[in-house]
């Protein structure tokens, strides 16, 4: 394969080509889905292929995909990314540039500890329809599911500057659901939430404690039907780390994105409040908030030798004490903001348009384990769990509801509340942080399903972070 | 790519135990993204893949292969059959689809050959020159898609289906005060697109969009809601029409059949046979694809049900599977609509929408692409996007009257391999409408 994408690279060489870059990926997926703790889908593809070429020409990009990896497909795709380039070009003001880089070379393969498409499926399946059974309706558990998707993707790619990437990695997307009914009203609980996913096997279900938790969800569920609502106007919250990391994707994970600053993303994702004249000035969050973006950490699904166009992987400093320091970008963007690329150009498949994307954006920890947080708050609530998701336009306001809401007094959980919702705006809600959870509860918390792009791309990337607390949080929304 | 799918049906002809559907799948995109009036990538992309289901009992076993040649159907398919026998049995599975019923044939033009990059450059750069005039530029997408499958079942069910949708958002977008609004045109048939109407009504909604920008309180608003929101809440209403909403118990309607539950000016309706709208043959698993009456005068009249929980719930199975959804004109004017507003918004198209409790229809989401005040019965300013939380129901409850034409608003799925469908619906005129805090944005 590696002789194959250099011949392509070598095929695109030609005077108008200022760049080109090649992607194949071979991928293996399998999905199973119980229902009600019947099977009720399992799906699988093994070595499905894609192919994507990129071409710079006259300071427009063309891009063609296909499955098809035939020669007479290749030769098809390199005419048509090429004329794509060349007739955008003639609907552009400001030609494409970014300076050139030097060759690079990445190899990488991630094993994980119990490789999902190795091991024997009846053990598999038997774990899961087990597992399944457990949280089967009865009483007042009205539906349940588990569901779980493996994907393991082996990646090459070459650009015309030589350099050169190959990887292998296994990620795994495990879940399971309640939900409960009293005839009126119904409450779900999942469980480990919906950053679940992790680079990693089947061991997840194990690292997850999926067996130990499935009672514990169906308890919590049903007890939510009679939960009280929470009744302040404004609470101090502690959120945990599941759902801080959605928290932090949506409000600083998005927001920046340098692409949207010049609005390459407003006809779907939306753009940012954030503007280049922020940098290295504006107050973001509060002294403690360090958030960063790491595509060198192989722990984390965004870990990558080099991104979708040859940049390194690197750690940036997004926010260091507070203040925004830099943003995540492309080459072409980075080098319009005077900053270096920071290695986050990301396509989901190689037929699909590499775009700005996260990879590991972690939350630097603090100090002090989840209980010690507790113990320190007077009154408030501990929110986990995410049940509803929203955030505008410009990454400014957001609202969230969880599944659960714990209530503290005096330093200890004293109840639940159901479906507590808060809303802020991005800049006041991370100044309000005052405390993060220590090494001991950070965690990587990750995802198969970041939306993005156009055609759309769904993105799998992670967040390292440990539970944190706000203070003086709106947590009243009237309807 | 047929030869393929008949190799797979031969070889499964030999295992008479097995119930199967096949289908395979031919798909081709050319998109055109544009920023700051100029492109951002043009993309070509196309794709074939073979999807199997395969029935052993109430045992089930599912591969696709992608770019199918003899050889992957062979190894796939004798993963498949060993591993059907281990797989735990769904016993709500009793059979595949029955109908035949075949689609009047129509024809279908490929439009991405149709519709060539030079003139979908060339109408930018004519909506591209009118808005610079206003200090706007323009942004959005320019797609057309080509895509066809064939699908094959144990019960000789054989039918062909192929779609060429047509998919252009422009958003303009002020250079200073980044104002925004929307205009989009959607469908199969290009002849609709009326490029003198289309340049109207987006310079129309610009002139709007110079007025002063302003931010309003939170609070329970008269609104003007563009066919847009109402298309985009009615797909969100209908999610608990579906079957599978009421056998997980987040369906809203559950129980509530030929129940009045809106005013009688509410009527609702999936309809693929609109040639205005991208059109579709079949439904869920193949079912043939007929318009089918969700809200009739306010009463709720269907679920939309396919095969599996046609058994399961016993519903009555239709196939169908609402996106061709249709809200029925009223009576009046849009001018006088806005007229009979003392002190409101018009909100043209909303953001970021997500249900907190689906069986209460309770979501949040947000205003976008141009949100304006309405005072003394004229659109007076510009309003920052908006955040609001709501019961869909509630805002159908909250009918004063539609407008008295409908319009096509096409959506795109970019969750799935991508593909383009459209609503239709007019203005309405809602009261009480909750605006739960401002985005302080635009």
């Amino acid at each position: 394969m590696k002789q194959k994408i250099n011949k392509i690279i070598n095929d695109l060489a030609a005077p108008d080509v200022s760049f080109a870059d090649v992607r194949i990926t071979i991928t293996d997926y399998e999905s199973i889905f119980f229902m009600n703790a019947n099977l009720r889908d399992y799906s699988s593809s093994k070595g499905s292929v894609a192919i994507g070429i990129r071409v710079l020409i006259d300071g427009c990009f063309g891009f063609a995909g296909s499955k098809d990896l035939s020669e007479a497909s290749i030769k098809r795709l390199i005419a048509k990314a090429r004329a794509n380039a060349i007739h955008g070009a003639k609907f552009q003001k400001e030609k494409l540039t970014f300076p050139a880089l030097p060759a690079i070379t990445g190899e990488y393969e991630h094993k994980p500890e119990i490789d999902p498409f190795a091991m024997p499926k009846a053990e598999k399946l038997e774990f899961l329809h087990k597992l399944a059974t457990s949280i089967k309706p009865t009483g007042k558990i009205v539906y349940s599911y588990i569901a779980t998707e493996f994907e393991r993707q082996e990646k090459y790619y070459a650009n015309s500057e030589g350099s050169y990437n190959h990887m292998i990695v296994t990620n795994t997307l495990p879940m399971m659901m309640v939900v409960a009914s009293d005839g009126k009203q119904t409450q779900s609980r999942t469980w480990p939430g919906h950053m679940s996913a992790g680079r990693a096997g089947f061991e997840l279900f194990y690292q997850q404690k999926f067996e130990e938790n499935a009672e514990l969800i169906i308890k919590e569920a049903t007890d939510l039907l009679t939960a009280d609502v929470i009744t302040e106007e404004k609470a101090d919250i502690i959120i945990g780390a599941g759902h801080l990391a959605l928290q932090l994707h949506e409000s600083v994970g998005h927001a920046t994105e340098a692409d949207r600053i010049f609005g390459q993303e407003i006809s779907y994702a939306g753009k940012t409040f954030v503007k280049p004249s922020m940098l290295g000035t504006f107050k973001y969050g509060s002294d403690i908030l360090n958030i960063y973006s790491d595509s060198t950490d192989p722990k984390g699904m965004g870990y990558s030798p080099m991104d979708d166009e040859g940049v390194p992987g690197r750690r940036v400093d997004i926010i260091k004490n507070g203040i925004l320091m830099d943003q995540q970008t492309s080459r072409h963007i980075a080098h319009k903001l005077g900053l270096e690329p920071s290695s986050n150009m990301k396509a989901s498949f190689a037929d699909d348009f590499p775009l700005v994307r996260m990879t590991n954006l972690c939350i630097a920890p603090g100090k002090g384990s989840l209980a010690d947080l507790i113990a320190s708050t007077e009154s408030g609530y501990f929110l986990d769990f995410t049940k509803t998701w929203s955030i505008d336009d410009n990454r400014n306001n957001f609202q969230f509801t969880t599944e659960i809401g714990y209530k503290i007094r005096d330093g200890r959980i004293v109840g639940i509340v159901k479906e507590p919702t808060y809303f802020g705006i991005t800049p006041e809600f991370w100044n309000a942080c005052d405390a993060i959870c220590g090494e001991e509860e950070w965690a990587y918390h990750s995802t198969f399903h970041c939306g993005k792009g156009e055609p759309g791309q769904v993105m799998r990337l992670s967040h390292g972070v440990a539970p944190a607390r706000f203070k003086d949080i709106n947590v009243s929304v009237k309807m | 790519m047929n030869e393929q799918l008949h190799y797979l049906k031969s070889a499964l002809q030999k295992h008479s135990e097995l119930k199967y559907v096949l289908t395979s799948r031919e798909w081709q995109t050319d998109f055109l993204r544009f920023y700051q009036s100029q492109t951002n990538y043009n993309i070509s992309k196309d794709s074939s893949s073979l999807d199997a289901i395969l029935y052993k009992g109430k045992k089930s076993c599912s591969f696709t292969i992608d770019h199918p040649d003899k050889g992957k159907i062979d190894e796939a398919l004798q993963t498949a059959l060993d591993m059907i026998d281990i797989m735990p049995e769904d016993p709500d599975f009793v059979d595949v689809e029955d109908d035949l019923t075949l689609a009047a044939p129509r024809k279908i033009v490929n439009n991405i050959e149709a519709l060539g990059l030079d003139e979908k450059t060339r109408i930018l750069g004519e909506l591209a020159k009118r808005a610079a005039k206003y200090d706007f530029e323009l942004y959005g997408t320019f797609i057309c898609n080509y895509q066809s499958w064939q699908l094959l079942n144990s019960n000789g069910l054989d039918k062909t289906s192929t779609q060429s949708p047509i998919y252009l958002e422009v958003k303009a977008v002020h250079k200073d005060s980044q104002v925004t609004v929307l205009e989009t045109f959607g469908g199969d048939d290009f002849k609709y697109f009326d490029e003198a109407a289309f340049g109207k009504s987006l310079l129309t909604k610009v002139a709007l969009a110079q007025n002063p920008v302003v931010d309003v309180a939170p609070g329970e608003y008269e609104v003007i809601l563009a066919p847009r929101c109402v298309a985009e809440f009615a797909q969100y209403l209908s999610y608990g029409m579906r079957a599978g909403s009421v056998d997980s118990h987040n369906s809203f309607f559950e129980g509530k059949l030929n129940e009045q539950l809106f005013p009688a000016s509410f009527s609702l309706t999936d309809d693929p046979t609109d040639p205005q709208m991208i059109r579709m043959d079949y439904g869920d698993q193949g079912h043939i694809y007929r318009p089918l009456k969700l809200i009739e005068d306010g009463y709720f009249r269907a679920f939309m049900c396919g095969q599996y929980y046609h058994h399961k719930l016993g519903l009555p199975k239709n196939g169908n599977t609402g996106e061709c959804l249709k809200v029925n004109a009223g009576n009046a004017k849009l001018e006088d609509m806005i007229k009979s507003v003392k002190k409101g918004l018009y909100i043209s198209s909303l953001h970021y929408m997500n249900f907190i409790n689906a069986r209460e229809t309770s979501l949040t989401g947000l205003t976008r692409d141009g949100t304006f005040l309405i005072e003394d019965g004229k659109i007076s300013k510009v309003v920052n996007n908006l955040r609001f939380t709501e019961r869909i129901s509630r805002i159908f409850e909250n009918v004063i009257e539609f407008e008295d034409s409908a319009h096509t608003i096409p959506f795109s799925d970019n969750y799935g391999e991508f593909s383009v469908n459209s609503s239709r619906a007019p203005h309405a005129r809602i009261k009480d409408f909750n605006i739960s805090s401002s985005t302080r944005t635009i």
